[in-house]
């Protein structure tokens, strides 16, 4: 047992005292074993989405905006993706990359290393937002057919999000993707 | 109690001359490191458990995916929506209509909740966030029609909630 000498008593009442080590030790185990077993180890993540709507009108009429390039990403058929980028109604490029499926794990998940190899390339070639200072991000628009099922589309954001860039945030510089991802309406 | 020599037992225990096989334990460490256990534990330790994962949901997987946050969790199985466990739409409906379109009854529900945020926290921005647990086999059509229903109720930033899929 562990104590504490803190000299002799002088016929008084003894101040040295033994610390129940054992006891203490004892109760430090039976918390490690609850916390273990009441533990959760999630593997749940969240992708992100940005969903830009136009608000409510506004009486001053909006500000001229400058019109950047947007990455328009298209799953409208079964045997290829077409990659357009946009300068508001201007197509200024079209890819087209063909739509190889890659199926991971045991849950029927798929890849598409091909599309975010390409996307990489497309966005170390035209990409406007780089700096870490950059608030802003390149936006890429996502047009899928209306019977797509999800996990397709998750596939595709997933290869939109491969390409990544430094963002500073509160002092420090953190590696983040490229690109925000919405949906187009129609 | 009966006597019994045993000094050979003393002297094998006591080390008889030879190196003693007394030892002392370092207890000291191993409090230390105990505690370092209970303090990272303490720390990761949720109260309410698991992620709440509707039992009808198939939730696809991802690799260039970000942590989760806490925000209210809009559930979309093959049949309904369902807002933090409570319905608020059917699926099959979006589906029959074969259009883009916004689904009044979870538009209300997650306005109310954005009301109720503000009242409880005046004076703060909105965060806008919702994560959305929707099922694998989903449709597109069901996904950009609750897409654009949490926008119009005020919540812009839309997460979707995927498996952690290793590099």
């Amino acid at each position: 047992m562990a104590g504490i000498d803190v000299g002799g008593g002088h016929g008084k009442r003894a101040t040295n005292h033994e610390i129940p080590l054992i006891p203490f030790i004892d109760f430090l185990l039976c918390l490690v074993a609850f916390l273990l077993v009441t533990a959760v180890w999630s593997q749940m993540a969240r992708i992100n989405a940005d969903a830009r709507v136009p608000g409510p009108p506004k009486d001053e009429p909006p500000e001229e905006q400058k019109k950047e390039k947007q990455l328009n990403v298209e799953m409208k058929g079964d045997t290829k993706f077409q990659l357009v980028w946009k300068e508001g109604n201007t197509v200024v490029n079209t890819i087209d990359v063909d739509r190889k499926a890659v199926p991971t794990g045991s849950n029927g998940d798929i890849r598409f290393p091909d599309l975010a190899k390409k996307i990489e390339e497309e966005w170390t070639a035209n990409g406007s937002h780089r700096a870490g200072s950059d608030k802003k991000f390149d936006l890429a628009i996502l047009h899928t057919d209306n019977t797509t099922p999800f996990s397709d589309v998750i596939a595709v954001i997933d290869a939109i999000y491969s390409p990544k860039r430094d963002f500073d945030f509160a002092g420090k510089s953190e590696k983040v993707p490229s690109f925000n991802v919405t949906f187009a309406v129609n | 109690m009966h006597q019994i020599p045993l000094a050979f037992v003393r002297k094998k225990v006591a080390g008889g001359g030879a190196r003693s096989t007394n030892h002392e334990v370092p207890l000291i460490p191993f409090i230390d490191f105990l505690l370092c256990i209970v303090c990272f534990l303490l720390a990761s330790f949720s109260a309410s458990g698991e992620l709440p994962v509707d039992k009808n949901v198939k939730l696809p997987n991802a690799e260039n995916v970000m942590d989760m946050t806490e925000a209210p969790m809009v559930a979309i199985t093959g049949t309904q929506i369902l807002v933090d466990g409570a319905p608020a739409g059917n699926t099959r409906a979006i589906e029959e209509a074969n259009r883009l379109q916004r689904v009044d009854e979870l538009f209300n529900v997650l306005k109310n909740k954005r009301e109720l945020w503000k009242q409880i926290n005046p004076g703060k921005e909105f965060p806008g966030v919702v994560i959305l647990q929707v099922d694998r086999k989903v449709q597109a059509l069901v996904v950009k029609s609750v897409f654009q229903t949490a926008a119009f109720a005020g919540y812009p930033n839309v997460s979707f909630m995927v498996g952690r899929l290793g590099k």
